[in-house]
């Protein structure tokens, strides 16, 4: 809202205050603003404002013909925008029926667990400098751009590789990729015991991070919340296992799970998902070269393609949570319709409000970036 | 598979329902409006349907019916549940399901101010993403974005008098009128 059209509405008694926190605030993720009101240090309400990064993706999406969207749907969220064009191609593919080859679907677990490392390398040094450490940030931001490099190779595009297309993937892997990704990976391993050290063990996180926007299992199921958000409390559930797509099901590791639902926790299972992403791609790096096939299946003539009316709902497991896509075709060139529901929609709204009640007001940024929540999602 | 069948059985006690089994984890379902409450509340009781995914909304114009489908998965049986239900578009009011999933609120909201749908009973049903807007709710297939900007935008002009001027004079860079490619006044 711009500040000429600000009226506050409720002018507490004089102990109370409202502070606009965001759209342009260090403490805040992205293009999002909270209105706290304060009594004292306290935070008494919080109040979600989004809208400042509203471009109008489901409108645009029906207006554009299916393989025109391609190219839109990775900007919906920024720091993770690879799940999206696969939830999409995944969504097109189920309407027509396609079935896509096993190489294909192997080259996109491999793309996927690449952007949920870099997504979660971004959140640690975000989360770290809201507890006022800034040297995390240089880390994290200089590990990810390594990934970012393989992006680029692989696909022409270092954030939004618009790599996918329904059917398949565009291109196969260049020459001594896997190697290179090896590397990549026996680097990454031997730098989680340093973040440890600078990071997840510091004190200073430790001690600004437990017990501070907490929730209890029973809370986080009421409020939706998903992903690593809904493991720190406890329970064991990850979309890739329990509602398998692609070839995940053909794939070993753990689910890391941790107590407490505090912003603690919430950092920890993304620090141990990262080291599971590692362990994933190691599994591709040795498999792939078996798999043998196209890497992608015949699709009419993308410029005249209608896609038999119907509906389909596709999840999947971003690093953020569960993203989900509810795609209607009424059979003609271009989508009817198209929903994102990204999991941030529930995290930064309803679930950031409520924590952000009852704490002090330097650990509402805190609380938000430990709970990775991304306004673009919520905006769309 | 015997939760599934648990719950199939379960849906058989519903009236007026068709049930289609999408593939092993989703079921479709069509429910009359009065009866969707009855059933989320059922769903969530008798077989662990806690998460609302979502609520979806899709404005089928030549019907003239919104249709709404609430997404429902089960921790407990592993399954995704979509019920849709069709609400016609005028008056375009229906009943808030908050009462049973918190979540809802924010998707309730979201439609509202997308399509216009109200929902009674909803917490909350100011603007939210599109707080400066006094348009018509724009997901609606009516609204046509290209023709609004039109009426209530100016278009870029890439040849403004000053720069005429400069060019006159021998300077500027020259932008013949038919490389102009998004000036409305091409061809003019």
């Amino acid at each position: 809202m711009r500040p000429e059209n600000y009226e506050p509405k409720h002018h507490p008694p004089s102990t109370e205050f409202e502070l606009n926190f965001g759209p342009n605030h260090p403490g805040i993720e992205g293009n999002y603003a909270l209105k706290v009101r304060l009594h004292g240090d306290t935070v008494v309400e919080a109040r979600a404002d989004a809208g400042y990064l509203h471009r109008g993706f489901e409108k645009l999406m029906e207006q554009r013909l299916w393989i025109q969207n391609i190219a839109l749907v990775p900007r919906i969220c920024v720091p993770d925008p690879s799940p999206m064009e696969v939830a999409y191609s995944m969504a097109v593919e189920q309407l027509c029926g396609l079935d896509v080859p096993e190489r294909a679907q192997w080259l996109r677990v491999m793309q996927l667990e690449m952007s949920r490392i870099t997504a979660h390398l971004f959140y640690f040094g975000g989360h770290a400098a809201t507890t006022g450490m800034y040297s995390p940030m240089f880390w994290g931001v200089a590990d990810r751009d390594l990934v970012l490099d393989l992006f680029e190779e692989l696909t022409g595009g270092r954030v939004y590789c618009i790599y996918n297309m329904p059917g398949g993937v565009r291109r196969d892997i260049p020459e001594g990729f896997l190697e290179r990704l090896s590397k990549l990976l026996d680097y990454l391993e031997t730098r989680l015991p340093e973040y440890d050290n600078l990071f997840f063990t510091n004190h200073v996180l430790v001690k600004r991070a437990r017990n501070t926007g907490s929730m209890t299992q029973q809370q986080a199921l009421e409020w939706a919340v998903t992903g690593p958000n809904l493991r720190a409390t406890g329970l064991n559930f990850d979309v890739r296992r329990d509602d398998p797509y692609l070839v995940y099901d053909q794939l070993e590791f753990d689910i890391p799970v941790e107590q407490g639902g505090d912003a603690l926790a919430r950092t920890l299972v993304r620090r141990n998902e990262m080291q599971q992403s590692i362990r994933i791609l190691r599994q591709i790096i040795q498999q792939l070269p078996d798999i043998k096939g196209p890497i992608r299946a015949p699709i009419p003539n993308p410029l005249a393609w209608n896609v038999p009316a119907g509906d389909t709902y596709v999840r999947l497991e971003s690093s953020k949570g569960e993203l989900s896509w509810y795609v209607v075709s009424n059979g003609g060139q271009k989508p009817y319709r198209v929903h994102v529901r990204g999991p941030s929609a529930m995290h930064a709204v309803q679930v950031l409000e409520n924590l952000s009640k009852g704490c002090r007001v330097e650990d509402v940024a805190q609380i938000m970036f430990s709970l990775d929540a991304c306004p673009p999602e919520v905006d769309r | 598979m015997d939760n599934q069948q648990q719950l199939e059985n379960l849906l058989t006690t519903v009236d007026n329902i068709t049930v289609n089994l999408d593939n092993q984890r989703r079921i479709r379902l069509d429910v009359p409006p009065k009866e969707l409450p009855a059933l989320l509340e059922l769903l969530k009781g008798r077989a662990g349907f806690l998460h609302l995914s979502a609520i979806s909304c899709v404005d089928w114009i030549d019907e003239n019916e919104f249709e709404l489908v609430y997404h429902l998965w089960s921790y407990q049986i592993n399954t995704l549940v979509s019920a849709h239900i069709r609400v016609p578009r005028d008056p375009g009011v229906y009943i808030s399901v908050y009462d049973l999933f918190q979540p809802a609120a924010f998707y309730e909201r979201d439609i509202h101010e997308m399509y216009g749908l109200y929902f009674e009973g909803s917490p909350d049903m100011e603007k939210f993403i599109l707080t400066e807007w006094d348009g018509p709710p724009p997901m609606r297939k009516e609204f046509d974005s290209e023709a609004w900007v039109n009426d209530h935008f100016d278009w870029q002009d890439y040849r403004p008098d000053w720069l005429i001027e400069i060019e006159e004079q021998g300077g500027g860079i020259e932008t013949r009128p038919d490389e102009q490619r998004f000036s409305q006044s091409k061809g003019k």
